[in-house]
């Protein structure tokens, strides 16, 4: 590549590096590995939602040949202390353990670990374990959890682990004002989860000769995990090492694969320091890994003006969070990242509470926390929209965030970098042929049929202050964000990049190159990057780990910052070499490949010259020039200040990324199954770095949404039985049920990143927002309101055929005041 | 998801002796579907194995049965826990018994309940499924009470 070509690599969709190795089915992930003496494990899980456990027979398991051992609740409990709970009390006093110890409280939950010498040794091991239960009443929806009839952890003596109020602005005197009321009784966004082609996988070992627990995983988060595992294994951080290469998507999910990280290294130390591989099956991760939070909104009331522009909204949320708190309550405020979504109304009263159920505890899933924010309100919007006769573009431009008032700060103090909504919603109508698509609804209408358009513009928040864990407990001991990288000249002289990321398909390793090639100007081809956590490479920071929408931010910012380190060691170096000043040395490719040279003097010198002086021909180098190693580490912090607790005031998130999408469904009149006719997906997530990358990341993200807005639930049945634990009856979404997208990306670059990208990649649901917006639409004239977040064709026969649910009638009132 | 069953019949035996059949482990536990063997630990407990299958899930269980309530001859109920591959079960099944002109009311009622993958895997099956085992049963029951009167009228020792 010629040195002409060299510039600019950040904006350009350049293939992606790691295509080479994933495509052609050279990627290495963890159930790839297989070590001498690795025993294999397998979990004896529980068949009951709640019950108390009243007998463990491992016997016959014990006495199979091959089984090297069995690891029970009780042992662990023994041997450990609970892990850190985020929340304060109540729910700060949970007790949770990796496995049951006294009763079971979720169906999957496991009681006991098999290890034997092949994985199939211990399924057939595993069959063998006898567990009496004694069945407790099960709580498996928001109403019995607060009722705490059948309390789930009874030392904390209620259901509810944490409550708060969120109230900013005044709203009694909106309330007073207003033109119209809109109460809406009561709505409920599901609970579904992440399908990542690789489940999870655990290689953990507690090396008996030098005491060090050594992890080889596909946790998404392992500085977050190594936290919790210290403190409850009881060793020093620093013996643990942890190592991720390849990871088949995580959406989130896999970042709470701490427990049984935990059982693989205490089964490991039991079995004399072998190592442990723990590869979790299809219908484990569907019923135990950890699903996204299920919430219900009560009692909301809208106070709109005449013009139907929002002036206050009040409402009641309840969250489940399962089983066990673990990553929460930490949603029951990263929330009001996005308070007010997209929209300009001041005045907000939320009682928020988080309740356990039995069920499968919660993880950070896909637009975690936000995206049922975001949902309610889109819901509040196009109900308020259709209940006052404004069509729902026009009421999301009455009240929309407008483009003069960036960068934007929210009643609770969020800083809404950039932005455009209405420019978004005009570039999204453009391409839907919005005008020819309302003749056409009408036409079709016309004919019997049931067609709606909808629109769901969503946030995308990326780079998270978790200073807003003080919200919850202001006794948590994080504010702020930070992320480390490195890079160097290894001994040859090879542009070397470490990031203490764990890419699941973002393309890291191209974009980090991008970024490096820019400050170099060299092609990117000529970096390597080493992706992967390893906590040994001494890149990573307490927040590294790949979530939330911030790589491109916080990642990339580490990344150009140690590249901007090396730059200058590189020409410090060069400067004396060549024998001239620093500000006459540029850096680009020559016939020798990447190099340094003199601007006025026409001489150079490569890269492996600048290595080799330093790394193997010190001699030559004068005492003033020690400090250059050539290796480079840079920290990059996120300038954000401690949220003010009383107020829960304070920025929460450094970019805000937005997505705006439209669809238009018509439900089918005789089997009520929702079709997409077609499908727009507008994004914006500043300067892009890659943009094929951006769409890559949209046509994801957007394939998650529509799967849980019409296709996936986490269902469970009233004994608390997960009835969707199989492929076959979750029914993820698949390119057959994908429609045609119309894309489009918009840029408003962030004033707070220095290539003015924001974090990109969890997309805010806007799928399910649209998809509940157009089902609404469709279905309005029949008398219903789109109040639950899934749209199946079952649930869409209880609105309209059963009349179950969904009535307009029951669920909605106005009262008009002028 | 609770299988609820009820119903009744009648034999032409006493109370007394139906109780008796009713509350001897050895010849009630014979009758429930897909009996394989069984070990008493005392007159109260006693461990069933019987075969198991919906579909492609075939397996064995162990079922833990307890007689539960034994007043005298009136009511007798059983309660039972098993553990099936890929879930568990749990059957409460009681009798209650009134004289009639011509033997015994046997009013029987209950609740079975499948936990685990099962209800997943096995879905809408279960509970149709469940209710054919329930009234196979009651047949069996009806039929050995009935079976074991005509044999003693003949002199057959049941």
């Amino acid at each position: 590549m010629s040195a002409s070509t060299t510039k600019g690599w950040v904006g350009r969709s350049i293939p992606r590096k790691e295509e080479n190795r994933l495509l052609r089915g050279r990627g290495k992930f963890i159930d790839d590995i297989k070590m001498r003496d690795m025993a294999y494990l397998r979990f004896v899980r529980s068949p009951y939602a709640h019950a108390r456990i009243t007998n463990v027979d491992t016997t016959a398991a014990e006495a199979v040949p091959g089984v090297v051992c069995v690891v029970t609740g009780q042992e662990i409990m023994a041997q450990t202390q609970p892990f850190i709970e985020i929340g304060p009390d109540p729910g700060g006093k949970i007790r949770d353990f990796p496995m049951a110890t006294d009763k079971v409280r979720y169906q999957g939950e496991p009681v006991v670990a098999i290890i034997a010498e092949s994985s199939r040794l211990a399924d057939d091991a595993a069959e063998l374990v006898q567990i009496d239960y004694e069945p407790l009443p099960p709580v498996t929806t928001v109403d019995e959890a607060l009722s705490d009839a059948s309390l789930i952890h009874p030392d904390i003596g209620t259901n509810r682990n944490w409550t708060g109020v969120y109230e900013y602005g005044n709203v009694d005197k909106a309330f007073e004002e207003a033109a119209y009321v809109v109460s809406i009784d009561r709505m409920h966004f599901h609970r579904f989860s992440s399908t990542p082609l690789e489940n999870n996988v655990v290689i953990g070992q507690w090396d008996s000769k030098d005491d060090n627990l050594y992890y080889w995983c596909n946790n998404s988060f392992p500085s977050f995990a190594i936290q919790f595992l210290a403190a409850h294994l009881g060793v020093p951080i620093d013996k643990i090492r942890v190592q991720t290469f390849d990871i088949g998507g995580s959406f989130g999910i896999k970042i709470t694969t701490y427990p049984q990280m935990a059982v693989c290294a205490l089964a490991s130390k039991k079995c004399g320091g072998r190592p442990i591989k723990w590869a979790e099956t299809r219908s484990e991760h569907m019923t135990s890994s950890a699903h996204g939070n299920e919430r219900t909104f009560f009692d909301t009331k809208v106070a709109l003006d005449k013009n139907g522009v929002i002036a206050a909204i009040s409402s009641r949320h309840v969250d489940d969070c399962g089983a066990f708190p673990r990553y929460e309550p930490l949603g029951c405020v990263i929330f009001t990242q996005v308070l007010c979504g997209t929209y300009r109304f001041r005045n907000v009263h939320i009682e928020f509470s988080q309740v356990v159920t039995n069920k499968c505890p919660v993880g950070p899933n896909r637009g975690y926390s936000r995206m049922q924010q975001l949902w309610f309100l889109e819901r509040v919007i196009d109900i308020c929209g259709h209940e006052l006769g404004i069509p729902n573009d026009e009421i999301r431009l009455r009240n929309y965030v407008r483009p003069e008032e960036f960068p934007y700060t929210t009643p609770n103090g969020c800083v809404y970098d950039s932005g455009n909504y209405p420019k978004m919603l005009e570039r999204g109508k453009q391409l839907l042929k919005w005008d020819e698509w309302q003749e056409k609804v009408k036409a079709m209408r016309a004919e019997g049929r049931f067609v709606g358009i909808g629109i769901g513009t969503t946030l995308d928040s990326g780079t998270n202050n978790f200073g807003q864990a003080r919200i919850v407990n202001p006794g948590a001991p994080f504010s702020g964000n930070s992320q480390g990288a490195n890079c160097k000249l290894d001994i040859y002289g090879e542009v070397v990049v470490a990031v203490g990321s764990c890419p699941q398909g973002q393309g890291h390793e191209t974009t980090a190159a991008q970024v490096v090639a820019d400050v170099l100007n060299i092609p990117p081809d000529l970096v390597t990057v080493r992706t992967g956590f390893d906590t040994e490479r001494n890149v990573h920071t307490g927040f590294s780990g790949t979530y939330a929408s911030q790589f491109a931010v916080s990642g990339l910012s580490a990344v150009h910052g140690a590249a901007q380190k090396l730059k200058g060691e590189i020409v410090q170096l060069a400067a004396f070499r060549l024998e001239t000043s620093e500000d006459d040395i540029e850096l680009g490719m020559g016939n020798m490949g990447p190099e340094a040279r003199s601007r006025t003097r026409g001489t150079s010198i490569n890269y492996w010259s600048l290595a080799n002086l330093v790394n193997v021909n010190s001699a030559e180098l004068p005492p003033e020039l020690y400090h250059i190693t050539l290796n480079c580490r840079y920290v990059w912090r996120a300038p954000f200040k401690v949220p003010n607790l009383e107020k829960k005031f304070g920025n929460l998130t450094l970019t805000y990324a937005a997505q705006l999408h439209i669809a238009v469904v018509e439900v089918d009149r005789e089997t009520f199954v929702p079709k997409i006719l077609d499908y727009v997906a507008i994004e914006d997530c500043g300067k892009a770095i890659n943009p094929a990358i951006v769409e890559g990341q949209v046509y994801g993200a957007t394939a998650h949404g529509i799967g849980a807005a019409i296709m996936e639930t986490c269902a469970y049945d009233e004994s608390g039985n997960m009835l969707t634990s199989t492929f076959s009856d979750y029914t993820p979404i698949t390119s057959m049920n994908m429609p045609l997208l119309k894309f489009d990306h918009i840029e408003t670059p962030s004033p707070n990143t220095y290539s003015g990208a924001k974090g990109m990649g969890e997309g805010g649901a806007a799928p399910i927002h649209a998809m509940s917006a157009a089902i609404q639409d469709a279905l309005f004239a029949e008398g219903i309101v789109v109040d639950d977040s899934f749209n199946n064709a079952e649930s869409i026969f209880r609105s309209l055929g059963t009349k179950e649910r969904s009535q307009r009638s029951k669920l909605v009132k106005v009262e008009k005041r002028v | 998801m609770p299988i609820k069953f009820s119903g009744d019949f009648e034999v032409a035996r006493t109370p007394e002796e139906v109780f008796t059949f009713l509350t001897d482990p050895n010849k009630f536990c014979p009758l429930l579907p897909e009996f394989k063997g069984m070990t008493v630990q005392d007159a109260t407990h006693f461990t069933v194995k019987v075969n198991v299958g919906i579909s492609y899930i075939k397996g064995v269980a162990d079922v833990k049965m307890e007689l539960a309530e034994a007043d005298h001859p009136k009511r007798a109920q059983y309660k039972g826990q098993g553990n099936v591959a890929g879930g568990g079960a749990t059957l409460v099944a009681g009798f209650d018994l009134t004289p009639t002109p011509t033997g015994t009311k046997v009013a029987w009622q209950g609740e079975a309940q499948v936990f685990g993958r099962l209800t997943s895997v096995a879905g809408g099956l279960l509970e149709p499924l469940g209710k054919k085992q329930i009234q196979k049963l009651i047949d069996g029951l009806q039929h050995a009470l009935q079976n074991s009167k005509e044999k003693e009228s003949e002199g057959i020792a049941s």
